[in-house]
């Protein structure tokens, strides 16, 4: 399905092929409107309302409702509270944070500025993963160039609002990106993440202080809001069930990888064919991982399905952070989980045994199976333990087994072609770098 | 007392049978009050749930919660239904004990914690036997930890208890979590010394073999120990130990949970001070006149010579770290031989001190430790903790971490784990400015008015300190349950008295539901019954020996020729004493003096009774039966094939036996000996009268102090200290200063090397760097010792370890001053190369 002919980017407006757009150009596309039409003339509460209304659902992966997060500060929370925005973005595929930063820095410091007025904060600190530092230096200079122009600072606009937004580099890993170990990481904590029964963020956060962690991309959508109403946001969608407007990134097999800006709820074949220019030449589509490595393969059958939110857990799949990666015929998906797998074992935080422990275990029976080292028995142990990976402390093991779900309910057979000594039907490209760990007889497979 | 309204409890099943606990106590406990235990890695009552393991998984079948949960991680609620053996539940939790050994390196035949491992018992009982994991095993590198923990991270299952006790509960910052996923790791930065003194408790903790004791490694199997319950003897505390003795040596010392004293934790003095038990210079074999004997005839020696004794010429010392038997049976023989009163303490300040801090204290107002982990606002008078009680530290850590306030109001330097406000003081303005606070603290209160007249005049105050004073009083007595902690060792001998009465007023001031404690820190583990006995001094007794006033010396568990500040004035002194009888079990200049020596048991051989602090009467069981260890007496590796009726160096008896023996033919008397008569002993511990110390201990103070409200003050003397003098003050330490650890084999290797302490002002004038030798000129001649120089100290004094490894005995008398500007430091040539700064008198 093409866009609708008025279909116009909101968040990547301002978007340039060369150079992110300065402060006076998004000044001139309407930029900063929102916070000088919202700072003491809407009330904060206001502001929560209208998010809410708009329907905004969290862009970090998890789809949580904006409004409600805001809306779960109390009254009569201490202070100072703290605004959190969240570009940590170390999901593999996912770059459509370090895209819209680059594109238009003051659209995301003005929905951050936004948010600590709707809640409230003091302070706000700007997570950013460290190898992002060229976007780091950027979004300090334009802080300082909204500080020159008074929409930083004490006194915001002559109002009694103040707000502070400094930049704090990630030491860079992927637990990081977990609201609740990302807190931990800017108090100088282990970043492990803090599961306390009752405990919100909102609530106590930093320092035990109610804290907001929204990902940028939701953030950045805030001015908009404010500015053309919810009932215009929410329009924007190409589906009921869909909010606003959504980046995609698409990598993998395709013929135009990149970032994209669409109605939230676009078809997963027009996001690949009309959009990221259809697969590579010879290429035809095997499945794709719709959000980043942690969310399940899907398959061929799901290729129309909307990307939204609720559609993909309709259908028992996760949007995730939108990125799909895409897979062609030709490739070994029981390699490109052991690639992934590789990932989320280095990347666990240590903290519960399932992740820790279970992870490695999990990547060797993989591996085993790639190289044609494993049986039946192995398989069904590998389910289980998969299965069993949902009963660890965070969410990120339950990711980390999506794909190996994925892999096993919709791609069984092409695992099974790998047991008792046959090996990768593709080639075992994931064991070339893994010497010693086999002895492969030379010249094939035992 | 009245507790808050009954919280609500909940009606939860667990394995089909029902239980009624409060809301939210964690299912892991809920199910162990029904026998249930779910197995564990990370949970540990001391240090909460964290959900770590994944070990107590169970099915939440039916309630608020359902599904696989951690059972640590979920509170109880009314309704629920929870199955330990669902076999989903059994089924994961076979999966963990799975992963977990998957790098396991499978040496439990080598491992020190084979026989009492939890790893071990989970793996057999889950029933995990081969493993399916074909991959490549994780190795890590293990760090030398110090003297203590042994470190083998291989064997590590990443329960995070040592991490979370180490950092949490404890305050140290050089030990910890390091690295992420498979790699995670326990250790420090760089190998070295825990520096912790709480460190030893994570060997109690660790569930594997990966953190273990390192003195008794491969020196013993569980199974192998004679284990018995303890009290720790290293300060007033009598926190909870369990021995584990083989061969007629102690091996180990763990932590024995009493939950109203030391919780499950205890300090490094009290885990490593042991092996004076098992010195090769112990005295074993009783003596007459330097002769080796049998314990009949030294006894009817030392009857015999007491014989032509005028009563009032015979003197009896006795040591507060003697068990209450002996101390009653010492007291027996004073009152029926009409001999003068036992002697326990050092001098008339400390006995003094000691005297008012038990006059204060009755059963109303007295705190546990645990007590102090339940106050908010705290006041801690003239104490040193971690020097003088050191799990005390602990405790005002764990009430520093509930949100308490601590004010320390001392003289030293104190350390302590947790945020504190400090103001130093002159040991002798520390009652002057205890006034102002609780002026502050009590204003307008009809019925403080006594105890407020009573008071000494506050010194001459900078105005923030008056003001941090008077703010410190306000929230004392604004406080929810304030609390006042008081040392006696440095403390003017009204201090603790004051102390108790601000805190008997403070109780006053609160609504039913609230109350106030006092905790006061007294000399050894049964200071409290040495005080409440009464008597003199030992100055007192000096004196009385040099007039010839004292012509006959029992001397009972105390090791005074070490302890005193006047060695040289003692030794001549003794050899006036026409008798001079030692019973004690450490070695002494004092036992070569004697003309009988009764060698008695330690409390790992005699047991017996201690009073601690609180009035908490507690019991040690003896554990093995006294003799040479078996190490020292086997011949080109064998034990000698000599057969006798008894282990050789086995004569050593209880104290309080010797004693009753003695009364008993000295005629008078010949006492039983029984509970009835140990209790009679004590009028002022009532509740004595109630038989033997039960498990966790009991208090047996009485309810109400009589006229512990208005404390008589008598006027302080405080020394007349000239312009550019220092006053020499002898204190204590972690290590290496009190009286058993100091001569523990294990503590006097590893202790840090003894330094004296200077403020940063008087430092400063004399030029002085931190860290640098120093020649301190004493009367009895010149002391060598490493400079500390801090910032938050009084002015105006040098503090002196009294450490055996220094030459601290050549102050050779109290109320001892030096020149400031005659300290000075030792050039790089004439520092020196260590043998000097140790005592030579160690025999």
């Amino acid at each position: 399905m093409p866009l609708k002919p008025d279909f116009e980017p909101v968040l990547f407006k301002n978007r340039r092929g060369d150079r992110p757009a300065t402060f006076d150009e998004y000044r001139q596309g309407g930029g900063y409107e929102a916070l000088l039409a919202t700072v003491g003339k809407k009330s904060p509460e206001e502001v929560v309302r209208m998010v809410t209304a708009a329907g905004l659902t969290g862009r970090g992966g998890a789809g949580f409702p904006t409004g409600r997060k805001w809306a779960g500060v109390p009254a009569s929370a201490p202070y100072p509270r703290y605004v959190q925005p969240n570009t940590d973005e170390m999901e593999p595929g996912t770059f459509k944070d370090r895209i819209l930063v680059n594109a238009d820095p003051h659209l995301v410091i003005e929905g951050i500025i936004l948010c600590a007025y709707a809640v409230k904060a003091q302070r706000g600190i700007f997570f950013i993963r460290p190898s992002y530092e060229s976007d780091a230096q950027l979004i300090e200079r334009e802080l300082a160039v909204a500080r020159a122009a008074g929409f930083l600072g004490s006194g915001i606009l002559g109002s009694d609002f103040s707000f502070e937004l400094s930049v704090h580099r990630s030491a860079g890993r992927y637990i990081c990106g977990e609201a609740t170990a990302q807190v931990n990481a800017i108090q100088g904590l282990r970043p492990n993440p803090v599961k306390a029964p009752g405990a919100h963020l909102t609530e106590a956060g930093l320092w035990g202080r109610p804290t907001v962690v929204n990902n940028v991309e939701t953030l950045a959508s805030v001015p908009h809001i404010l500015t053309r109403g919810p009932e215009w946001y929410k329009s924007l969608a190409a589906t009921p069930t869909g909010d606003g407007t959504k980046l995609y990134c698409v990598s993998g097999k395709v013929a135009r990888p990149g970032c994209y800006e669409l109605p939230m709820g676009t078809r997963l074949s027009d996001i690949i064919y009309e959009h990221a220019g259809g697969m590579l030449p010879g290429g035809t589509f095997k499945a794709c991982l719709p959000g980043g490595a942690s969310t399940a393969f899907m398959p061929e059958t799901l290729f129309d399905i909307p990307m939204d939110f609720p559609s993909l857990k309709a259908v028992g799949h996760h949007l995730g952070t939108a990125s799909m990666i895409v897979f062609d015929k030709n490739t070994c998906l029981l390699a490109a989980t052991i690639n992934i797998i590789r990932f989320f074992v280095r990347e666990s935080c240590g903290w519960c045994t399932p992740c820790r422990e279970g992870l490695p275990v999990i990547l060797d029976i993989l591996e085993r199976i790639e190289a044609g080292e494993a049986g039946e028995a192995d398989v069904a142990w590998l389910e289980t333990m998969t299965r069993q990976l949902h009963h660890a402390y965070c969410a990120f093991a339950p990711g980390a087994a999506a794909p190996i779900e994925g892999l096993l309910r919709h791609f069984r057979d092409e695992v099974m072609d790998h047991l008792d000594g046959r090996g990768c039907p593709f080639g075992a490209p994931e064991l070339a770098d893994k010497p010693g760990a086999w002895h492969l007889p030379k010249g094939g497979r035992p | 007392m009245s507790r808050k309204p009954e919280e609500a409890s909940c009606r939860l099943t667990i394995d089909g049978r029902e239980i009624v606990v409060a809301a939210d106590t964690p299912v892991i406990d809920a199910a162990e009050r029904l026998g249930i235990m779910i197995p564990r890695f990370c949970y540990h009552p001391a240090l909460g749930a964290v959900g770590a393991c994944r070990m107590c998984a169970v099915k939440f079948l039916d309630g608020p919660v359902k599904g696989l949960q951690m059972s640590c991680m979920v509170g109880a609620r009314d309704g629920m239904v929870v199955s330990t053996t669902n076999p989903e539940a059994v089924d994961f939790r076979r999966q963990v004990v799975e992963w977990l050994m998957a790098n396991h390196p499978h040496d439990c035949p080598v491992c020190d914690e084979g026989g009492h491992c939890l790893l071990q018992d989970e793996t057999i009982s889950g029933g995990h036997a081969l493993r399916r994991y074909r991959g490549p095993k994780r190795t890590y590198r293990d760090q030398d930890l110090g003297p203590f923990v042994a470190h083998e991270m291989n064997r590590c299952i990443h329960c995070y208890r040592c991490a979370r006790f180490y950092q949490e509960v404890a305050g140290g910052r050089d030990y910890g979590v390091l690295s992420i996923a498979r790699r995670t790791y326990f250790g420090r930065y760089e190998g070295g010394r825990l520096e912790s003194p709480f460190a030893g408790n994570i060997i109690d903790l660790c569930p594997t073999g990966t953190l273990t004791d390192k003195p008794s490694r491969y020196r013993a199997r569980r199974w192998d120990l004679e284990r018995g319950p303890s009290v720790c003897l290293h300060c007033s505390l009598g926190c909870g130990l369990t021995v584990g003795a083989r061969y007629r040596e102690v091996m180990k010392l763990e932590a024995r949970l009493n939950p109203e004293v030391n919780g499950h934790f205890i300090c490094d003095r009290g885990r490593y001070g042991f092996g004076y038990e098992s010195r090769p210079d112990r005295p074993r074999q009783p003596r007459v006149d330097g002769r080796e004997t049998i314990a009949g005839a030294a006894l009817a020696a030392l009857a015999e010579g007491l014989k032509p004794f005028e009563a009032g010429k015979v003197a009896m010392v006795g040591g507060t770290r003697s068990n209450l038997e002996t101390l009653a049976a010492l007291l027996g023989l004073c009152r029926d031989q009409g001999w003068r009163p036992p002697v326990f303490f050092r001098d008339a300040r400390l006995a003094g001190a000691a005297e008012s801090a038990a006059a204060a204290l009755s059963g109303d107002l007295v705190a546990s430790l645990a007590d102090v982990g339940r106050a908010d606002v705290i006041l801690v008078v003239c104490a040193d903790p971690l020097a003088e009680a050191p799990m005390l530290a602990l405790s005002l850590r764990r009430a520093a971490r509930r949100g308490a306030a601590v004010l320390v109001l001392d003289h030293r330097p104190c350390d302590l784990p947790c945020e504190a406000e400090r103001l130093t003081f002159a040991p002798q303005e520390l009652a002057g400015c205890l006034s102002r606070l609780a002026h502050a603290a009590l204003r307008g209160r009809k019925e403080a008015a006594a105890y407020l007249s009573s008071l000494p005049l506050p010194p001459d105050l900078l105005p923030e300190t008056a003001l941090a004073l008077d703010t410190w009083g306000k929230r004392l007595a604004e406080a929810r349950f304030p609390l006042v902690v008081c040392g006696t060792d440095q403390a003017e001998p009204t201090l603790p008295a004051l102390a108790g009465g601000l805190a008997r007023l403070l109780a006053g001031s609160h609504d039913q539901d609230r109350r106030a404690g006092f905790l006061p820190l007294l000399p050894g583990p049964n200071g409290l019954a040495a005080a409440l006995a009464g008597g003199g001094d030992l100055e007192a007794l000096l004196a009385d020996i040099e007039d010839g006033r004292a012509t006959a010396l029992l001397v009972v568990e105390s090791d005074l020729l070490s302890r005193t500040p006047e060695p040289e004035r003692w030794l001549a002194a003794l050899r006036k004493l026409k008798l001079l009888a030692v019973c004690d079990h450490l070695p002494s200049p004092l036992l070569e003096a004697a003309h009988v020596v009764l060698p008695s048991r330690t409390v790992f051989e005699a047991g017996g009774h201690f009073v601690n602090q609180e009035g908490r009467l507690q019991r040690a069981m003896p554990v093995f039966s006294p003799g040479l260890p078996m190490g020292r007496t086997l011949r080109e590796g064998h034990p000698p094939r000599l057969f006798m009726s008894c282990a050789p160096g086995s004569e050593p008896r209880p104290a309080a036996d010797w004693l009753k023996d003695l009364a008993g033919l000295l005629g008078a008397g010949g006492r039983a000996g029984d509970w009835a008569d140990l209790a009679a002993a004590f009028p002022g511990l009532p509740g004595l009268a109630a038989g033997p110390a039960p498990e966790n201990g009991r208090r047996c103070l009485p309810e109400t102090a009589p006229g512990a409200d208005a404390p008589s003050v008598a006027k302080t003397g405080s020394p007349d200290v000239p312009p550019d003098h220092l006053q020499v003050l002898l204190v204590e330490r972690t290590f290496g200063t009190e009286e058993l650890s100091c001569r523990a084999p294990l503590l006097a290797a590893s202790a840090p090397e003894p330094w004296v302490d200077l403020a940063a002002a008087d430092a400063g004038k004399a030029g002085l760097a931190h860290g640098a030798w120093l020649l301190v000129p004493l009367p009895g001649g010149p002391l060598r010792a490493r400079l500390r120089v801090h910032q938050d100290m009084a002015p105006g004094l040098l503090l002196l370890p009294r450490d055996p490894r220094l030459l601290w005995q050549r102050l050779a008398g109290t109320g001892v001053l030096v020149e400031l500007l005659r300290l000075h430091a030792i050039t790089a040539e004439e520092e020196p190369a260590g043998e000097d700064t140790t005592l030579e008198a160690e025999p």
